[in-house]
C-alpha cells in the first residue's frame, strides 16, 4: 500500500505535470480535488485514463469518481481492493 | 437603403433524421429518432457507442465528408437561386479530420492527401462551388459554431457589406469527437436523453444546414423567416463546463433578445441547447428560469432524436425553427420521458401544432462559448435596422512573438534588415505567465495567452478587454497530434482528455478569456493565410455590441510533424517559424491614436478583376499615393508566383512608388504572420517612419501617411494602419 501511494504520487505529478508539486508534498488525507494542488475535474478525467490504462481499472462515472478522487488514500484503497494485480 | 431586415430565402440541411426539408419534416411530425450505434468506422470496442450518424453513402475520393454533407445542404439552400452569394460564413469544428486521423494512422506523409484538412477548406469548397469572389468566413466556437456563424454573417448584411450570404454549419464524425467526448465522460451509452431526470450525456453526431440570408428594406412574401436578433457572450468560467448558474447563457439571450428589439414574452418557442449532459440542461435550464419564471414558451430540444453535431447544430437548429415557424410544427423532446424536476421546464413531449410567430435558439460550446438566435415569421412585422456603419479601431495596445524574440526584440531585428524566422522557445513564451495557468497548455495557448497579456500590458489600462477574437490557420496542432497519437499508440483504447479539450481551434481564445474574465463575445475565425484578417473582420463588425475593449489575436503554431503536412508555404521555406500578434483595440468614436481597419477580402479563384476591385475599393490610384506611405505585402510561399503577379498588378494600376515590405521574408512561414505585421506596421506608423535598411539605405518619413497591409494569394485583403 505504501508503494501504491508512493507510485501514485509521481504518477500523478507527471500527469497533471504539476512542476511546482514534488511527489512526496502530495498529503494522502488531504481533500485531492479543488485543494492546494489545483486538481481540478478535467484533472480528474486525465487521471481516470492513467489509473484505466495502468492499472486496468474503470471509473466511469461522476459519483464513483468523487468518492474514489476523494484523498490520495481513497484512491490508492480503490485501486488496491480492485487491481486485477492485487485482488486475489 | 438606409434600414434593412435580414430574411431566410433559401435553406437546406442533412441530419441522421433526414436529408432535406421534406425529409426532416416528416421525421419531426412522426418523432423519428436519428441515433443508433456507430457504424462510420471499426472501434475495438465490442459495443460502438450510439451516435447521429447520417446513413448516406458517398462515393470514396479526396472530398472529406464534411464537405459533402456541407454541399448537399447548400445545393438545397441554393435550388430556386441562380445568383453568386456576396460572402460564404460557415461554422466548422472537424473539416476533413475523419480523413487526416486515417492518413496519420497509416503513416500517410503525402502532403497532397491533406488538402482538404482544414476547417476553412470546408467554406473555400462551398465558395468555389458557388463561384463566390467575396469574403469566405469560416467561425470555429466549438459547439455553438453554426450560430456564431449567423450572427456574423446578420452584422455583414446589417453593415451593408453584403446584400445575400450563403450561411451554416457543418460537421461530420470522426474520431477525435467520437473518443474525445467519451474520455470526458459526456457520452450517455442509451443516446441522449436531454432534460430527463435520469439523462447521462450527449450522442455526438454530424450534419449540416445552409441558408440564404438576404438584407433588404422591406421582406418580400416569398421569406421563409425573419432573423431577428441574436447575441453572444462567454462564460469566461471554465474551458469545457458551462457557468454553473448559467450567467453566460442568460447574458446571450438576453442580448439576443434586445438586439431583436423584443421582450421575452413574445417569444412562442425555445429551441433549447439541450445536450443531456448534467451541467449544461441545468446551466441552461437556470437561465431559463431566470428570463421566462413561470410564464416558459414552449420549448424542446432535438438532440435525443439528432445527436449533437458540433458545429452543425446552430445552424440545423436555425433551419428546424424556420420549420417551426412556417410550418406551426414544434419538434418533440425526444428521448425524455420523466422531466428533471431540478430543471423546472415542461419540454414538448410529442410533436404538436401551433401558431409560432418567434423563436429563440440556443447554442453553448467549450470555451464557454454561448449564442442565442432569435427567428420570427416575416409577417410579424419585424424591425428594420439602419444600415451600421463599421467603424474604424483605435489601437490602444499591441504585441507580437517571432522566432527573434518578443516584440521589442522583433522590431529591433526588423529594422536592422535581419529576419524573425525560427522559433521561441517554451519557456521564453511563457515566462510572464504563471505555472499553474500553463501546466495543461501546450504551444498555441501559451502563445496566444502570452500576446494577449503583453498586448494588454502595453496598452496600459487597467480594466480588462471584455472581447476576445482570435485568428488561427491550423488550431492547437500539438493538441491534436498527442490526441491521436495516444490514441494509436493504445489501439483507440485510451486518450487524453486535456488533449481532446486542448485541441478545438477556440480553445486559446477561451483561455484568454478566462485569464481576462472577458465575458463578451468571443469569436475564433480560421482560414489558412487569412485567418487574423478575418478575426479583425469580424471584431470590426462586432465592435456596435462591444463595451470598451476588444483584444484580436492572431498566431499559430509550428509543429514537427503537421505545419509540413498541411501548411505547403512551411515546407518552401529555410526553417520552421511560428508566432503571432495582438491588438489591444477600441471604438474609435470615442478615442483617439492610430487606427486600424480592414477594409478588404475577396477570394481570388476565378476572380480575375480581385485587384481592380481592390483598388476601386481603396478609393483610387491618387488616394492609395497620398494616404499610403508603405506597402506591407503577405505573400505565401506555396503562393508566390500568383502574389507576386497580383502585386505586380497592383503597382502597375496604382502607380505606387513608396517603400514595399515583403514581410513574410522577416517573419517567415506561418499562417498568422500577417498578425506580426500588422503589428510593426502599428509601431512603424507611431515613430513617423519606415527603418532605412527597409528602404534602400535612407530612413522614409511616413508624414502622417498610413501604412496598408496586403494579403496576397488564395485571397487578396487589406488592412490599414492609418494615424
Amino acid at each position: 500500500m505504501e508503494h501504491l501511494l508512493n507510485e501514485l504520487k509521481v504518477k500523478i505529478v507527471e500527469t497533471l505535470n504539476l512542476e511546482d508539486v514534488l511527489p512526496d508534498e502530495i498529503d494522502e488525507d488531504v481533500q485531492l480535488v479543488g485543494g492546494e494542488l489545483g486538481i481540478d475535474s478535467i484533472d480528474v478525467l486525465e487521471l481516470v485514463m492513467m489509473i484505466e490504462k495502468d492499472y486496468s481499472i474503470k471509473i466511469d462515472n461522476k459519483e464513483l469518481g468523487t468518492e474514489v478522487f476523494s484523498t490520495l488514500k481513497s484512491l490508492a484503497e480503490y485501486i488496491y481492493q480492485n487491481s486485477p494485480e492485487t485482488s486475489n | 437603403m438606409t434600414r434593412v431586415r435580414v430574411y431566410i430565402a433559401g435553406m437546406g440541411l442533412v441530419s441522421p433524421i433526414g436529408h432535406g426539408l421534406s425529409q426532416t419534416k416528416d421525421s419531426i411530425k412522426k418523432a423519428k429518432k436519428g441515433i443508433k450505434p456507430l457504424s462510420l468506422f471499426p472501434t475495438p470496442q465490442k459495443e460502438p457507442l450510439p451516435v447521429g450518424e447520417i446513413s448516406e453513402s458517398f462515393e470514396i475520393n479526396d472530398i472529406p465528408r464534411t464537405h459533402k454533407l456541407a454541399l448537399i445542404a447548400a445545393k438545397e439552400a441554393m435550388a430556386d437561386f441562380e445568383d453568386i452569394p456576396d460572402a460564404v460564413v460557415i461554422g466548422v469544428t472537424t473539416g476533413g479530420m475523419a480523413i487526416t486521423e486515417e492518413h496519420l494512422k497509416t503513416g500517410n506523409r503525402d502532403p497532397e492527401s491533406f488538402k482538404y484538412h482544414s476547417l476553412g477548406s470546408v467554406a473555400n469548397y462551398i465558395a468555389c462551388e458557388y463561384q463566390c469572389k467575396g469574403p469566405v468566413i469560416t467561425v470555429s466556437t466549438a459547439c455553438s459554431s453554426g450560430t456564431v456563424a449567423v450572427k456574423v454573417a446578420l452584422e455583414m448584411l446589417r453593415a451593408g457589406k453584403a446584400r445575400k450570404i450563403l450561411v451554416g454549419g457543418a460537421d461530420s464524425l470522426c474520431r477525435l469527437t467520437y473518443y474525445g467526448f467519451n474520455s470526458l465522460q459526456l457520452i450517455d451509452p442509451d443516446g441522449a436523453r436531454p432534460l430527463d431526470r435520469n439523462r447521462h450525456g450527449m450522442s455526438v453526431g454530424e450534419g449540416a444546414a445552409m441558408m440564404l440570408l438576404v438584407a433588404d428594406e422591406d421582406v418580400p412574401d416569398n421569406a421563409i423567416a425573419e432573423i431577428l436578433g441574436a447575441g453572444l457572450s462567454c462564460d469566461a468560467y471554465h474551458p469545457v463546463a458551462p457557468h454553473p448558474e448559467g450567467e453566460g447563457a442568460l447574458r446571450a439571450m438576453l442580448t439576443a433578445i434586445k438586439d431583436a428589439d423584443i421582450s421575452p414574452s413574445d417569444i412562442d418557442y425555445v429551441n433549447l441547447h439541450g445536450t443531456g449532459t448534467l451541467d449544461n440542461d441545468l446551466s441552461e435550464a437556470k437561465a431559463l428560469n431566470a428570463i421566462f419564471a413561470d410564464k416558459k414558451p414552449r420549448l424542446s430540444s432535438l438532440k435525443g432524436a439528432l445527436g449533437h453535431s458540433l458545429a452543425a447544430s446552430g445552424a440545423i437548429e436555425s433551419v428546424i425553427s424556420a420549420i417551426t415557424i412556417s410550418g406551426g410544427l414544434i419538434p418533440a423532446n425526444i428521448g425524455c420521458n420523466i422531466p428533471d424536476p431540478e430543471l423546472n421546464l415542461n419540454p414538448v413531449m410529442k410533436p404538436s401544432k401551433a401558431d409560432i410567430q418567434i423563436v429563440l435558439s440556443n447554442s453553448f460550446g467549450f470555451g464557454g462559448n454561448n449564442a442565442s438566435l432569435v427567428i420570427g415569421s416575416p409577417k410579424q412585422g419585424g424591425h428594420p435596422v439602419p444600415l451600421n456603419k463599421t467603424s474604424h479601431l483605435t489601437v490602444v495596445g499591441c504585441a507580437c512573438i517571432t522566432g527573434a524574440g518578443n516584440t521589442d526584440k522583433t522590431i529591433e531585428n526588423v529594422s536592422g534588415g535581419k529576419n524573425c524566422k525560427g522559433m521561441l522557445s517554451i519557456s521564453e513564451i511563457s515566462k510572464d505567465l504563471q505555472l499553474r495557468t500553463v501546466r495543461r497548455l501546450k504551444r498555441l495557448p501559451q502563445l496566444a495567452l502570452s500576446l494577449a497579456f503583453a498586448a494588454h500590458e502595453s496598452s496600459g489600462l487597467s480594466h480588462t478587454p471584455s472581447s476576445i477574437f482570435f485568428g488561427t490557420g491550423w488550431g492547437p496542432l500539438s493538441e491534436t497530434y498527442d490526441f491521436l497519437t495516444k490514441l494509436y499508440e493504445s489501439n483507440e483504447q485510451f486518450t487524453s482528455p486535456i488533449d481532446f479539450v486542448g485541441s478545438v481551434h477556440n480553445a486559446p481564445a477561451g483561455h484568454v478569456a478566462i485569464m481576462f474574465k472577458s465575458t463578451g463575445p468571443n469569436i475564433t475565425t480560421t482560414g489558412g493565410d487569412y485567418s487574423f484578417e478575418q478575426s479583425l473582420m469580424a471584431a470590426s463588425l462586432l465592435a456596435n455590441d462591444i463595451e470598451d475593449t476588444m483584444l484580436v489575436i492572431g498566431a499559430d503554431e509550428s509543429h514537427e510533424v503537421l505545419s509540413g503536412l498541411f501548411d505547403r508555404s512551411v515546407l518552401l521555406d529555410e526553417k520552421p517559424s511560428d508566432g503571432g500578434g495582438a491588438l489591444c483595440l477600441r471604438k474609435s468614436e470615442t478615442y483617439s491614436g492610430l487606427k486600424i481597419s480592414p477594409l478588404f477580402f475577396e477570394n481570388a479563384e476565378n476572380n480575375s478583376s480581385v485587384i481592380s476591385s481592390l483598388i476601386r475599393n481603396l478609393g483610387d490610384p491618387r488616394k492609395i499615393n497620398d494616404e499610403y506611405g508603405s506597402l506591407f505585402v503577405g505573400i505565401p510561399s506555396a503562393r508566390r508566383e500568383t502574389g507576386e503577379k497580383q502585386l505586380h498588378e497592383f503597382l502597375s494600376l496604382s502607380g505606387f512608388t513608396n517603400p514595399i515590405i515583403d514581410y513574410r521574408k522577416f517573419t517567415g512561414e506561418f499562417a498568422s504572420a500577417s498578425a506580426v505585421a500588422s503589428v510593426l506596421a502599428i509601431r512603424f506608423a507611431q515613430n513617423g517612419e519606415i527603418p532605412k535598411r527597409l528602404c534602400g539605405g535612407k530612413t522614409f518619413r511616413l508624414n502622417r501617411k498610413g501604412i496598408l497591409i496586403l494579403g496576397l494569394g488564395n485571397f487578396v485583403t487589406a488592412i490599414e494602419v492609418t494615424t
